[in-house]
C-alpha cells in the first residue's frame, strides 16, 4: 500500500534533484502566460489524488516509517507541481508575524468526497521572512517536519511547495483547536486531563529528542492542538533544530518557557524541552506558568533564579515532577539525565499511563470536540483580514536569496 | 432527502469506533459510544457557560485576567466541569509577590532613585501594547495578601522571540574579539556598581565580565530633549548613565506618537548610575518607554549582538576545551561525543589560592579534577619532593569516579589554579556508573591510550 501512494506522490521521483529544481525554476519565470504541459498536468492531478488518500486515511506512521527518506516517503515530500491556485482558502486559522494560516480545501474538487476534506496551508512571504531574518528557522521548519511526517502526534506536513514570493507548507488540519483554548476555558486541568496531555508530550518529546535529534524550543499550549479524535498534535515547527550532540545559542522561545540556560546564552539543547514541559505542566494544574511578571526582565530574573512556588492544593507526585524538570542545572534536569525521556516516563505522577496504548492512540483523550464536521472551524478564533499592501519580492531579492529555500 | 450531516458524523465516527474496537456486543459498545459523546460534548459545553457567565463579555478567551482574579482563590462555584480545585499555599514564605512588582508604580520608584545599580528598568511589559492597561487594575484578593500569586496574569496568547541567529562555528573560524573602548579605573568601577544588581551580569565570570565592561562604548548626548530610545522602536542597545539626567515616558498607545502630547505621561526620571532598555541584551521587543534626555548627558551603550556573543564565545570555547581535556582520560575513552558534551556541560569551575590542598592522601574521594589553568604539585607521604607536577590539561582523582579507594596522593596548588570537576554522584545522574561504561571499552583501544601514571583501571578493578 505505501509503494503504490509513494508511486501517486511522487511522479517524479526517479529525477535527479537537478532536474527538479531547474523544472521549478522555469515554473517562477512563466507561469502565468505558459500551459501546463501534458505531463506536469497529469503530475498534478496525481499528486492531488494523492493528497486525497492521505487524508482519507491519515493513518499514522510507524516510527521506522517516519524515519524513511523524505522523498521516499507518503508524506513530508517537497513538490514540483502543486501551487497555491490548487487550494481554495476558505478561512484563517491564525497568523504570525510572518506567515498565516489558512483551511484550505482543493478548488477543482473531483467529487463529493473530496469537496469535504481540508487541509491547514501555510504561507510564508519570503520578503517578510528575509526582513524579519527567520530564514535559518524556516529551512528548520521544514526540514524538520519533512523528517518527522507521519508521527501521531505531531501535525504531519502531507507536502511543502513554493512560488516566486511565497512558501506552502500543507498541513494536516486540527479541527479542535488550541488546548490553549480549552485551558484558558477551563481555567485549569484536573489531574488525568493534565496527565493525558503531559503523557502524549513525552512521547513527542521522546521522539524528536531521542530518535531525530531535534530541540523543539517552543513548547506553550498555543502550539498543541487537539485533532478530532482527542488527541494532540504539537504545531509550528518554527524554532525546531536538529541540534544533536551540539549546543546551540540563538535565544528564542516564549518568554515563560525559557529555560534559564537560554537566557544566559551558556548553550543548549534538547534539555530546554524538558524545562518548558514543566512549566506546561504547571501551566496545565494551576492555570498559569510559574515565573511572571509584567516586565519581561524580571520573568527571566525568576527562571534563571529557577524557585518554583507550588499551590498546596498540587499533589506531592506533580510537585516532584515539576521540580525535577524546571531544574535549572541541566546536569541535574529531569529528562536530561540518565535515562532520558524513559525517566519522566517512570515518574510517580504517570503511574496510570499505558505508554504503549498511548502511543497507538488507544486511549480515549479527556477533550473530544464536538464537530458539524471536518471543515468546522468554530474552535478557531476569527483573526484580521492580510493587510493589502505587501513589499514585493523583487528579481534582486530572488537571485540573493532563493537558494536557500530551494529545499521548498 | 439526505440524513442531517450531524447525524452523518456521529454515525460515521460511530462506525469508526466499531472497526477499531471490533466489540462482541454491539449494542451495549453503541449505547456506551454515545453516552461518551453526550458526556464530553456536555462538558465542554458547562465549561464554555461557566467562562461566560464569569467573564463580563463573553468571548473571555481573549480577556486579559482572571474573571475572579486569583486563580488560587477557592471561591466554590468555579470548581466544577473539568476543573481542579487548588487552594492558597499556607505556609509563608519570605518571597516577595511577583504582583508587588507589577509595573507602573514600582518602576517609577525605582526609576526615581538615583541609587547607583537600582535605577534600572527593562523595556516595561514587553507585550503587547493593550497589556499594559491592566497593571493598574487593581487584584482582587487583598493586596495585603504577601503571599499571593499574580492576580493579572496575561491570558492572551504569547508571541514568541527571537533573536539574531549566533553561529559559533563561523565566531571560531573568523577570529572575532569584541570591541574594546578603554575606561578609566573609577569609571570601570562605577559602570561595574551599575551592573551589579542586574541578573544578566552577576553570572559573568571575570573575564566574561571584563569583556563586557570593555566592549560598553561612551555616547555623549549634547542637549536636552533628545530621545535616545523611542517607544515602540526596536531596541538593539543597553545604556548605563555615566552622567546628566533622562526623563521616562509612556504612551498608552504603546508607541511614541506624533504630536506635543506624543510621549504620553512621565513614569520615572533615571540618572548617573542608573541604566536602561536591558531587554534589548536579550531580543529586539518593541521599546516600552521613550527616554529623553533633560541636560547634556553622557551614556555608556553596549548593543545585543556583542552582549549575547561574548558569553557564546566564553562558553563555546570553555565547551571544547573541557571536551578536549576528557578525551585525553582513559578511563573516559568509550564516551561517545555526545556523552562527552553532557559531561563538559556538568563540569564545575573551582577556583583555588596558590597552596590549597586540593586532594589529600588517604581521604575516600570523591570528585575528578581538571587543571583548567595554573600549575600543582603531586605529594606522597614518606616522599619530600614532589612525585609528579601539573598543568594545564592535566587531570587527577578520577578513580574517584570508580570506587571509594582513598586517595594514593594529595595535590597541592603552586600557583592560583581553575579547575574543573565533576563529582561520582554527578557522573552518575548524568551516565549511570563508571564501570558499565567501561565494560563497553574495547581492551585494546584502553592499552593505546595508556600512558606514564595512569593505571589500568579495568585491571584494577576487577
Amino acid at each position: 500500500m505505501a509503494t503504490a501512494i509513494h508511486k501517486i506522490l511522487h511522479p517524479h521521483s526517479s529525477h535527479s534533484k537537478g532536474e527538479r529544481d531547474s523544472s521549478v525554476q522555469d515554473d517562477h519565470e512563466a507561469s502565468h502566460d505558459r500551459q501546463d504541459s501534458d505531463m506536469e498536468q497529469r503530475a498534478r492531478e496525481d499528486e492531488k489524488r494523492g493528497l486525497m488518500q492521505w487524508e482519507d486515511r491519515k493513518a499514522p506512521l510507524s516510527p521506522g516509517q517516519i524515519d524513511a527518506d523524505p522523498d521516499r516517503k507518503m508524506v513530508g515530500h517537497s513538490s514540483s507541481v502543486l501551487r497555491q491556485e490548487d487550494f481554495e482558502l476558505v478561512k484563517t486559522l491564525g497568523t504570525g508575524t510572518f506567515a498565516r494560516v489558512w483551511l484550505v480545501r482543493l478548488s477543482e474538487p473531483q467529487n463529493n468526497d473530496d469537496r469535504d476534506k481540508v487541509f491547514a496551508l501555510k504561507i510564508l512571504r519570503k520578503v517578510d521572512v528575509i526582513r524579519l531574518k527567520q530564514v535559518e528557522h524556516v529551512r528548520n521548519e521544514r526540514n524538520v517536519l519533512a523528517a518527522v511526517a507521519g508521527h501521531p502526534f505531531i501535525t504531519t506536513m502531507v507536502a511543502s511547495f513554493q512560488d516566486h514570493d511565497s512558501l506552502y507548507m500543507l498541513l494536516d488540519y486540527c479541527p479542535g483547536g488550541e488546548v490553549f483554548s480549552y485551558l484558558r476555558r477551563a481555567r485549569r486541568f484536573n489531574e488525568p486531563t493534565s496527565q493525558f496531555y503531559a503523557a502524549e508530550i513525552v512521547l513527542i518529546l521522546e521522539f524528536l529528542h531521542e530518535r531525530e535529534g531535534v530541540a523543539y524550543r517552543d513548547l506553550k499550549p498555543e502550539n498543541i492542538l487537539i485533532d478530532a479524535e482527542g488527541h494532540l498534535k504539537l504545531v509550528d515547527f518554527g524554532f525546531a533544530k536538529k541540534v544533536e550532540n551540539r549546543e546551540t545559542y540563538t535565544l528564542c522561545g516564549t518568554p515563560e518557557y525559557l529555560a534559564p540556560e537560554v537566557i544566559r546564552n551558556t548553550g543548549h539543547g534538547t534539555a530546554v524541552d524538558w524545562w518548558a514541559f514543566g512549566i506546561l505542566v504547571y501551566e496545565f494544574l494551576v492555570g498559569q506558568p510559574p515565573f511572571w511578571d509584567q516586565n519581561p526582565m524580571k520573568i527571566y530574573e525568576q527562571i534563571v533564579e529557577g524557585r518554583v512556588r507550588f499551590p498546596s492544593a498540587m499533589s506531592p507526585e506533580a510537585r516532584d515532577l515539576i521540580s525535577g524538570l524546571c531544574t535549572v542545572d541541566t546536569s541535574k534536569r529531569l529528562g536530561n539525565i540518565k535515562g532520558g525521556a524513559a525517566a519522566v516516563k517512570e515518574h510517580p505522577w504517570f503511574r496510570n499511563i499505558d505508554w504503549e496504548a498511548l502511543y497507538h492512540r488507544k486511549v480515549k483523550g479527556p477533550i473530544i470536540p464536538h464537530l458539524r464536521g471536518p471543515a468546522d472551524t468554530r474552535n478557531f478564533d476569527e483573526y484580521e483580514p492580510e493587510s493589502a499592501n505587501r513589499e514585493p519580492y523583487t528579481r534582486e531579492m530572488s537571485e540573493k536569496w532563493d537558494e536557500c529555500f530551494k529545499d521548498f | 432527502m439526505s440524513l442531517p450531516p450531524d447525524y452523518s458524523n456521529e454515525i460515521s465516527a460511530l462506525n469508526r469506533e466499531i472497526l477499531k474496537a471490533q466489540p462482541v456486543d454491539t449494542l451495549q459498545f453503541c449505547a456506551n459510544f454515545f453516552l461518551r459523546r453526550l458526556e464530553s460534548q456536555r462538558a465542554e459545553f458547562l465549561l464554555s457557560q461557566q467562562h461566560q457567565h464569569s467573564s463580563p463579555r463573553g468571548r473571555g478567551m481573549a480577556e486579559s485576567t482572571f474573571p475572579g482574579s486569583n486563580p488560587f482563590s477557592t471561591s466554590p462555584g468555579l470548581a466544577t466541569g473539568g476543573m481542579h480545585r487548588l487552594e492558597e499555599e499556607e505556609e509563608s514564605d519570605s518571597i516577595g509577590s511577583p504582583t508587588a512588582s507589577s509595573f507602573p508604580p514600582s518602576a517609577m520608584d525605582k526609576a526615581q532613585s538615583s541609587t547607583p545599580g537600582e535605577g534600572t528598568f527593562g523595556n516595561f511589559a514587553g507585550f503587547s501594547a493593550p497589556a499594559k492597561g491592566k497593571s493598574t487594575a487593581p487584584p482582587a484578593i487583598g493586596a495585603a495578601d504577601a503571599q499571593s500569586f499574580p492576580s493579572n496574569y496575561n491570558l492572551n496568547r504569547r508571541t514568541s522571540v527571537s533573536a539574531e541567529s549566533l553561529n559559533p562555528a563561523s565566531s571560531a573560524n573568523d577570529n572575532w574579539t569584541p570591541p574594546y573602548h578603554p575606561k578609566s579605573p573609577e569609571q570601570q568601577s562605577r559602570l561595574k556598581a551599575a551592573v551589579a544588581s542586574n541578573f544578566l551580569f552577576t553570572h559573568l565570570d571575570d573575564e566574561q565580565s571584563a569583556q563586557v565592561l570593555g566592549a560598553l562604548q561612551e555616547k555623549p548626548i549634547p542637549t536636552k530633549d533628545i530621545k535616545v530610545i523611542q517607544q515602540g522602536d526596536v531596541g538593539d542597545y543597553f545604556y548605563i548613565v555615566e552622567n546628566g539626567s533622562f526623563d521616562i515616558y509612556v504612551n498608552k498607545s504603546g508607541k511614541l506618537e506624533p504630536g506635543p502630547e506624543g510621549l504620553g505621561s512621565k513614569v520615572g526620571s533615571v540618572g548617573p548610575g542608573g541604566s536602561f532598555g536591558e531587554l534589548a541584551l536579550m531580543y529586539n521587543a518593541p521599546r516600552a518607554a521613550t527616554v529623553v534626555s533633560t541636560e547634556r548627558s553622557t551614556l555608556w551603550a553596549l548593543d545585543r549582538v556583542t552582549f549575547r556573543r561574548i558569553l557564546m564565545d566564553s562558553a563555546f570555547q570553555r565547551r571544547r576545551m573541557y571536551e578536549g581535556f576528557l578525551e585525553e582520560v582513559p578511563l573516559l575513552a568509550s564516551l561517545t561525543p555526545y556523552e562527552r558534551s553532557k559531561i563538559a556541560d556538568a563540569l564545575e569551575t573551582k577556583k583555588y589560592p596558590a597552596g590549597t590542598k586540593i586532594i589529600n592522601e588517604g581521604d575516600v574521594g570523591e570528585s575528578f579534577y581538571i587543571l583548567e589553568a595554573g600549575a600543582a604539585e603531586v605529594y606522597k607521604r614518606g616522599v619530600d619532593k614532589p612525585v609528579n607536577r601539573y598543568k594545564k590539561g592535566d587531570y587527577f582523582g578520577e578513580l574517584a569516579l570508580l570506587n571509594d579507594a582513598p586517595r594514593a596522593a594529595s595535590v597541592v596548588s603552586t600557583t592560583e589554579v581553575k579547575v574543573a570537576t565533576l563529582g561520582k554522584d554527578g557522573f552518575q545522574r548524568l551516565l549511570g556508573p563508571v564501570e558499565g561504561i567501561m565494560r563497553r571499552n574495547d581492551p585494546s583501544k584502553m592499552a593505546a591510550h595508556e600512558d606514564g601514571d595512569a593505571v589500568d583501571p579495568l585491571a584494577k578493578s576487577t
